[in-house]
């Protein structure tokens, strides 16, 4: 007998170990109460609410959740991508600016990723009330400081020595610039634009949820009111639209030779720019200086050390928060390549693929509420919540990258006599393992900030602490709360990336 | 008067613990053509690095116009241009783009991004790229896409269309057939006339292995392990200075 050995594919598997004490929990909490409820929202999945009225409801809201999607996506990719070049150490060298600064925008930029959209919208909504801008303003802060990493670490593969070439002309340093971040910029903006349009659709959507309008908004009173078949209808003209958005992003070809495109897109680049500009100046007088701070007391309150949280109380708020996150990363790292691994045929492959769509489509609150009719809140369901929709993502990324693998191994494996279920995880899956998991230490980081927004619904973790303390004002808590929430995902960030260098 | 546009003073270059470079003193005289000749590891790519400024050295000086690097403005130090051994072209452009960007020290910004966009004016490029002996089905290929050759004669077009009459060559003739050879060599150390007015004297310093292509080179320079072993005219070169470094 071989001995359990320690490689990436069984760390692939390994992790499908938090479901023991995830459903010792979840058992002991089950109740039959909402049963009919649930199934009720099974059933309805298939037989939607269709009618005019709805229709044009279904038209207005998808509207405004397009026009928060879509500005958000424009400005957080464009200032992504001014911001990641500034936080590249290219930029330093061209410039011959200290290193120093590059740090220090670094840094910033990780504290503001490491709060999540919604934690922003119900903060800034806390303080400005609701409005549209406030949902664009929400998503954008994180998005610009997510895709500036993301922008960074393509312009860090530029090669030194064309730099040292282009230097050695002797051009403007602008100008150097521009030749040599051009392309990293142009590739970027091809592989992750969609992938980010995609995120700031369902950013959105739960921001809808909390309030801010658009189709979320929709899914969550439709919830609410238990009118499961016109929560379906909003479900699938999401469905309907995040599919739409792709197939339109892979039409049109980002053809850089293409003069009249070029300008549209450099026209398009600049107004937005411009116009951001002048709205952050136009928010900046209108809400700021306007705004009657009464509620925020002073700066200088926010530090006093009374508070009502009690420190044991905190402390197992930020265990429970990383309880949550390391259950739900285990479940997102092993379920999707154990189902794919059992199911392995064609008909289960197509459930598969469209059961994890789904999981991916329906907002995580959603999933929570769903589930929460027949299990009481505990840590395990928020994690159970979290991991599946995760597991959503990360199986759509395995599917991917297996359907594109050389599949010789496989198939000579099979011939073999060896059974398919082997074949698979030694001639194919065991292939991608490796970049499997470094893909999941990235998903991880996400992971760790998704927890407020499940947190928020589930009481469990920090998130829940958030949203009560920021309902009666206490703006201390507020901020200690927040800066947890910064220090664990910065901590996170840290690991993972340690994880995921020593896997690359 | 001997007018000495490039000279190194005592350089020594140490990476880690090797020395790279040892002790080395050059004079370059306007319009002199240099044969710099050592097998490979000797220093060659590492001297031309030190004498275009991309190498600070560890020890000594570097002075072109008689003046450091650091005490010279971009116009004065774009007079220099060099063919890199491992060429340093942006592989995602496309061969015109690529020679366009010699063209970025004399020209602005815009120029730099419509260069980029492509809509900027390649006719200087082709001409250049046309002398190189390139075809026209190469002129908007990305650089990836091309072979050895074409991709050595883009980077001696890029080289070529910035005009500078201090010319830096490592290895150019590596990756060229035969027949290529000699017309690009003559491109190469040809006189510059930048404005089509007066055409000024090309200095060259050119690192090669092939003896048979010494015969335009005034002086020839031989290294090994960073050091010089002889400095003198072609005229005086004998079978025993080649021994001394091969
Ligand atoms: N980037 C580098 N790192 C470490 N050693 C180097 C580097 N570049 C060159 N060397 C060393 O310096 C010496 C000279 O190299 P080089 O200048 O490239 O010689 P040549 O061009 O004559 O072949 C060699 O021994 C080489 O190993
Ligand atoms: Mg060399």
């Amino acid at each position: 007998m071989n001995k359990l050995k320690l490689n990436f594919t069984s760390l692939s598997f390994l992790p499908i170990l938090v479901c023991i004490p995830l459903g010792y929990q979840l058992i002991n909490n089950i109740h039959f109460g909402g049963f009919k409820l649930f199934q009720e929202f099974l059933i309805s999945a298939f037989n939607p609410k269709i009618d005019n009225e709805i229709i044009i409801t279904v038209i207005k809201r998808l509207n405004e959740t397009i026009l928060i999607g879509f500005f958000s996506w424009l400005v957080s990719i464009i200032f992504g991508a001014i911001f990641g070049i500034i936080s590249s150490n290219f930029f330093y060298k061209i410039f011959n600016i200290p290193n120093f600064f590059c740090r220090i925008i670094r840094f910033f930029l990780t504290i503001i990723r490491s709060i999540h959209e919604v934690v922003w919208g119900i903060l800034l909504m806390q303080i400005y009330g609701i409005n549209f801008s406030i949902g664009i303003i929400a998503i954008c802060i994180p998005y610009i400081a997510v895709n500036s990493k993301v922008f960074a670490e393509q312009l860090e593969t530029i090669d030194y020595k064309s730099f040292e070439s282009i230097n050695q002309i002797n051009a403007a340093k602008f100008s150097s610039l521009l030749t040599l971040i051009w392309n990293p910029i142009i590739n970027t903006f091809k592989n992750f634009g969609l992938y980010r349009l995609e995120c700031s659709i369902r950013s959105t959507v739960i921001l809808g949820l909390f309030g801010i309008g658009g189709i979320g908004t929709s899914i969550f009173l439709s919830f609410q009111t238990l009118n499961f078949r016109e929560l379906w209808t909003y479900l699938w003209s999401l469905a309907i639209l995040i599919i739409l958005s792709g197939l339109i992003f892979k039409k049109i070809k980002f053809n850089t030779t293409n003069k009249i495109l070029s300008i549209f897109f450099i026209a398009v680049f600049f107004i937005t720019i411009l116009f951001s500009f002048s709205y952050f100046l136009y928010f900046i007088f209108n809400n700021i200086f306007n705004n009657n701070f009464e509620n925020t007391n002073s700066v200088s309150s926010l530090f006093k050390s009374s508070s009502d949280l009690g420190l044991f109380d905190f402390l197992k708020l930020i265990l429970e928060t990383i309880i949550l996150s390391l259950l739900s990363t285990g479940i997102a790292i092993s379920l999707p390549p154990l189902v794919i691994g059992i199911f392995n045929n064609n008909t289960s492959k197509i459930f598969i693929k469209i059961f994890s769509f789904l999981l991916r489509l329906i907002p995580t609150p959603v999933i929570l509420l769903t589930l929460l009719t027949f299990n009481n809140p505990s840590v395990s369901l928020a994690a159970l919540t979290l991991g599946l929709h995760n597991a959503g993502i990360t199986s759509k990324l395995l599917f991917t990258n297996l359907d594109r693998q050389d599949k010789r191994n496989y198939i000579a494996m099979k011939s073999l006599g060896i059974s398919k279920k082997t074949s698979w995880l030694l001639g194919l899956f065991s292939q991608q393992a490796k970049s499997y998991l470094a893909y999941c230490a990235y998903r991880s980081d996400i992971i760790i900030r998704e927890t407020a927004i499940v947190g928020v619904i589930g009481s469990v973790g920090l998130g829940w602490q958030l949203q009560e303390s920021l309902s009666s004002f206490a703006w201390q808590e507020v901020t200690i709360v927040l800066i947890a929430y910064s220090s664990i995902a910065i901590v996170g960030e840290l690991i993972n990336g340690k994880i995921k260098n020593s896997l690359t | 008067m001997n007018n000495t546009v490039l000279e190194l003073k005592n350089i020594s270059y140490k990476y880690k613990n090797d020395l790279i470079l040892n002790k080395i003193n050059i004079k370059i005289n306007s319009g002199e053509k240099i044969a710099l000749l050592g097998k490979s590891g000797s220093g060659k790519t590492t001297l031309i690095s030190v004498l275009n400024g991309t190498i600070k050295p560890t020890q000594g000086e570097v002075k072109l116009f008689n003046k450091s690097f650091e005490e010279l403005d971009r116009k004065q130090k774009s007079k220099i241009t060099t063919i890199w051994q491992d060429l340093r072209l942006i592989e995602d452009l496309s061969a015109e783009q690529n020679v366009n960007c010699g063209l970025l020290a004399e020209n602005n910004f815009y120029f730099a991004f419509k260069n980029l966009l492509n809509i900027s004016s390649f006719k200087k490029a082709h001409k250049y790229m046309q002398l190189c002996k390139l075809h026209n089905s190469v002129y908007d290929k990305k650089i990836r896409k091309l072979s050895g050759g074409q991709k050595q004669r883009v980077a001696i077009a890029r080289s070529l269309i910035q005009g500078s009459n201090i010319l830096l060559a490592d290895e150019p003739f590596n990756n060229l057939d035969p027949k290529l050879i000699t017309t690009i060599k003559n491109l190469m150390l040809e006189s510059v006339d930048k404005d089509n007015t007066k055409k000024s004297p090309k200095t060259a310093l050119v690192a090669l292995h092939r003896l048979d292509l010494l015969n335009d080179f005034d002086k020839v320079i031989g290294i090994r392990d960073g050091k010089i072993f002889f400095n003198i005219k072609r005229n005086n070169l004998k079978k025993i200075h080649l021994e001394k470094i091969y």
